[in-house]
């Protein structure tokens, strides 16, 4: 399990923020018994990476636990890194920009729409998500620089790897699971599975998607990497 | 003969002409119809060029409303602005940035297509929908498109991109209105005429264009009554000029919008018809030059021949005098010298034949000219005549020598006549006398009873002949004439450079021995025994057997008296009787030879020949002849 989360989560140059990934996700699986084992495949039976996977408890919604540690999403030459982060209500994000540039990092999103205007190093405060739901994040002077944060209500998520997996660790009982993706045409909720775990047995869950197309600003070509589009 | 000659010479001029002009028209044909085609197609492929750059062109501008627009989709002070959700700051913003890039219009849509700002339509939105062209950009990788459309019924050069915040959330639209001015950018880049059109059921309408009022309408005009053309190059009349058209649709499902590039044909085709105008003179100058060449070579050419049958006309009239005259230095010079040569040569000829003519018979002049000049003769069978005046030559001497030609020539001239008469030829004059051949160089089936008639025509022609004679004072004369036929050899004879046609051969001594022994006998004529039996329905009386030099057998001597049909009664009992007296003599009956000779000399007065066998008679009983003797005369005079 440790072995695919990290899979899922190491990006290109984006090793140094695995451990704060593992941290949170082994934090939310201490108390569970039982390890939900997620797929998510698109319509052409394709696994999808970068899905958040998140179950709500059917008998209500789950007391938080202690505030959940700071959260990291890095600027890394001129991209968010991750691209998903997915969080609890309330966590505090930092937006370190390891790059020799400024950025300027914004949302308009519903959930949080911030700015941190043209800024160097690792800006003084956190930003907290204290609203449930998507947000989009952008940089005003690189416009192909997006990221996802996905502001959870519920504490049982996980973001899927690229074999479209993700483990969530459950308490017994019943869930109602749904999967968000940026490119998720429709809403949330048409995902919406229910499932019921207990008696130590793994559970496992196969959830179908529909992608929509979502296109992308084009990225200024850069000779380091002219791979990219 | 003068107008058939110059219609040779039009002739060579129509031919001549007539080839050039079909071969240059050939040619100019052929060019003119390579270079129409060719100069059609530069112009078809012209604005095949010019339609591709008129495509071009579109594209780049799309590109430019692209770019445009995308400016705008990632502004994040637009961003912000859309974020506040204020409909009257999103529009002042869309207008402020419309005028930023000088767009005609500019929208925001909500993802679905509808218009959430509008600057054509201020008042909310407008209920604008662009829902195809929402659904090409969703085919696009980048969320990007472009068309042409038609808003509030105006053509619009359309532009669509996501407007990202930083989420693809919307859809941002900027436009150019396609007017005139739009035209004029499309004609200042591929420099036809540019019409943008919209067809609806076959009418059209035009949008905007280079093209002047007058000339849009007839376009209209002339497309509605056109079968509708998807995409085409055609010709369409406008206001009497052709022009080449172009009509292409634009990238527009639906509107039918078309731009049409138009091309003068006449403006396009000027190079072309330039240079036909060119070659049209040169054809002209060719022709005319050529005229005039073929004109003057046909005079020439036909004026020497005219000048040359003129000439063959003169000689053809007998006038060898004047000659052709051709001052050229060319073939007809030299053909024009070589008549004249072949005029003097045929003169001198002619003369040369007239004298033959004179000279010896016609016959033979034709022989001698008739061949090659050569030696050689062939063996012919001819009987032989010759003729001559007994005793001219004592005659001579006494004679006035004016006198004496013309006594010669009066008897000449009737003994040619009675041989020409006859068929006979005159050989040769010698002296007092002639020769005279039958049967060479032409031959008759009955040449010597010929001979014989021509010797008794002469023999009756004398009695005349004295006349005239007696009339210049003269005596009379008298003559002989001997023919015999025989195998004689008959040919050219003498040297080369100065030969004649004549006959050789014992024959001939023959009758010339038989002319020298009438005067013994006082008979005009003998002829020999080969004679005698070749000339039947003449009458004849035996005149003696003589020895001649050379042969043994005594030769018969004939004489002709005349047709025996024809015969006087004094001549036929003379011939009645002859034989018997002659049998008597050569029997050595003296007494009754006598009797029988006397009796024959007085029917026949005078009578030389009977006189001469009395004499011989006196002699013979003087002096008797041998046992042997068979009635001849001779070798001694007996």
């Amino acid at each position: 399990m440790h072995r695919s989360l990290r899979d899922s989560t190491i990006r290109r140059g984006a090793r140094r923020c695995v451990p704060t990934i593992l941290t949170l996700l082994v934090g939310a699986t201490v108390a569970s018994g039982v390890t939900l084992d997620a797929q998510v495949l698109d319509g052409e039976g394709e696994p999808v990476k970068d899905a958040v996977v998140y179950a709500a408890p059917l008998d209500g919604r789950p007391p938080l636990g202690e505030g959940p540690p700071a959260v990291v999403i890095d600027q890394v030459d001129k991209e968010f890194v991750p691209y998903v982060t997915a969080v609890p209500v309330g966590t505090r994000i930092r937006f370190p920009n390891r790059d020799q540039i400024r950025h300027h990092v914004y949302s308009f999103s519903k959930a949080k729409s911030f700015e941190i205007p043209l800024y160097k190093g690792v800006p003084p405060q956190p930003i907290r998500f204290d609203a449930a739901g998507e947000v989009a994040l952008g940089c005003n002077i690189h416009d192909w620089m997006r990221a996802y944060v996905f502001v959870s209500e519920t504490p049982y998520f996980a973001v899927t790897d690229e074999n479209g997996r993700a483990a969530l660790g459950l308490p017994d009982g019943g869930y109602r699971v749904e999967v968000w993706h940026p490119e998720l045409d429709g809403r949330p909720e048409d995902t919406a599975r229910e499932v019921h775990v207990g008696g130590g047995e793994p559970a496992a869950l196969h959830l179908s998607i529909e992608k929509r197309r979502v296109w992308r600003p084009r990225r200024a070509p850069s000779l380091a990497d002219p791979s990219y589009r | 003969m003068h107008l058939q000659f110059r219609s040779f010479r039009t002739r060579i001029l129509a031919l001549v002409v007539g080839l050039l002009v079909l071969v240059q028209g050939a040619v100019l044909l052929s060019v003119h119809v390579a270079n129409l085609g060719s100069a059609r197609r530069h112009v078809d492929e012209a604005l095949e060029l010019t339609a591709a750059a008129f495509r071009r062109s579109l594209r780049t501008r799309e590109e430019i409303l692209v770019e445009r627009a995308r400016l705008l989709s990632s502004d994040f002070a637009f961003k912000q602005v859309v974020a506040t959700d204020d409909r009257a700051t999103i529009l002042s913003a869309l207008e402020n940035h419309r005028a930023r890039v000088r767009a005609d219009v500019m929208m925001v849509l909500a993802p679905s297509g509808e218009a959430i700002a509008d600057t054509l339509h201020r008042e909310r939105g407008g209920g604008r929908s662009l829902p195809s062209l929402v659904e090409e950009a969703k085919q696009h990788e980048y969320g990007e498109a472009s068309a042409i459309q038609l808003l509030d019924r105006i053509p619009f050069q359309l532009a669509i991109v996501p407007f990202f915040d930083p989420e693809p959330s919307a859809w941002i639209v900027i436009g150019f209105r396609i007017d005139d001015a739009f035209a004029r950018l499309l004609q200042q880049e591929t420099g036809t005429h540019v019409t943008l059109m919209r067809r609806q059921h076959d009418a059209w309408e035009v949008y905007s264009s280079t093209l002047p009022e007058a000339l849009r309408r007839a376009l209209a005009a002339g497309l509605s009554t056109r079968p509708a053309a998807e995409r085409e190059i055609v010709d369409v009349a406008l206001s009497g000029d052709d022009y080449v058209s172009w009509i292409a649709p634009l990238d527009d499902p639906g509107a039918e919008l078309f731009a049409v590039l138009q091309r003068s044909l006449d403006e396009a085709l000027e190079p072309f018809l330039r240079l036909r105008t060119v070659l049209i003179l040169v054809f002209s100058a060719g022709i005319l030059l050529s005229l005039g060449a073929v004109a003057w070579i046909a005079n020439r050419v036909t004026r020497p021949v005219a000048e040359l049958a003129r000439g063959a006309l003169r000689i053809e009239g007998g006038n060898y005098v004047d000659p052709v005259r051709v001052d050229q230095d060319d073939e007809l010079g030299a053909l024009a010298a070589s008549f004249n040569a072949m005029m003097k040569g045929l003169k001198e000829r002619d003369q040369a034949r007239d004298l033959l003519g004179r000279v010896v018979a016609p016959q033979i002049a034709e022989e001698l000219l008739a061949r090659e000049i050569e030696l050689g003769g062939e063996e012919r069978q001819v009987t032989v005549l010759f003729a001559d005046i007994r005793g001219f030559t004592s005659r001579a001497e006494r004679e006035d020598p004016q006198r004496l030609v013309q006594i010669l020539n009066l008897f000449l001239t009737a003994l040619s006549t009675a041989i020409d008469r006859h068929g006979g030829v005159v050989e040769e004059y010698m002296g007092d006398g002639a020769k005279a051949i039958f049967g060479a160089p032409v031959g008759h089936a009955d040449d010597p009873l010929r001979a014989v008639r021509a010797a008794l025509a002469l023999r009756d022609a004398l009695p005349a002949v004295n006349a005239e004679i007696a009339a210049l004072g003269a005596e009379p004369l008298q003559i002989g004439i001997g023919v015999h036929s025989a195998e004689v050899i008959a040919g050219r004879m003498g040297s080369l450079s100065r030969l004649k046609y004549t006959v050789v051969g014992d024959g001939v001594n023959v009758a010339s021995r038989l002319e020298g022994l009438t005067r013994r006998y006082g008979v005009p004529v003998l002829v020999s025994r080969d004679t005698r039996e070749a000339t039947p329905g003449i009458a004849f009386r035996e005149i003696d057997l003589v020895s001649l030099r050379g042969r043994d057998a005594p030769v018969a001597l004939f004489e002709p008296l005349g047709p025996e049909d024809a015969l006087p009664d004094t001549l036929r009992r003379i011939a009645a009787l002859h034989p018997e007296a002659l049998e008597h003599f050569r029997a050595r009956r003296w007494e009754r030879a006598i009797g029988a000779f006397e009796e024959l000399s007085r029917l026949e007065q005078p009578s030389p020949l009977y006189a001469f066998y009395l004499e011989r008679i006196a002699r013979l009983r003087a002096d008797p002849p041998g046992t042997d003797w068979d009635g001849r005369f001779g070798p001694d005079p007996g």
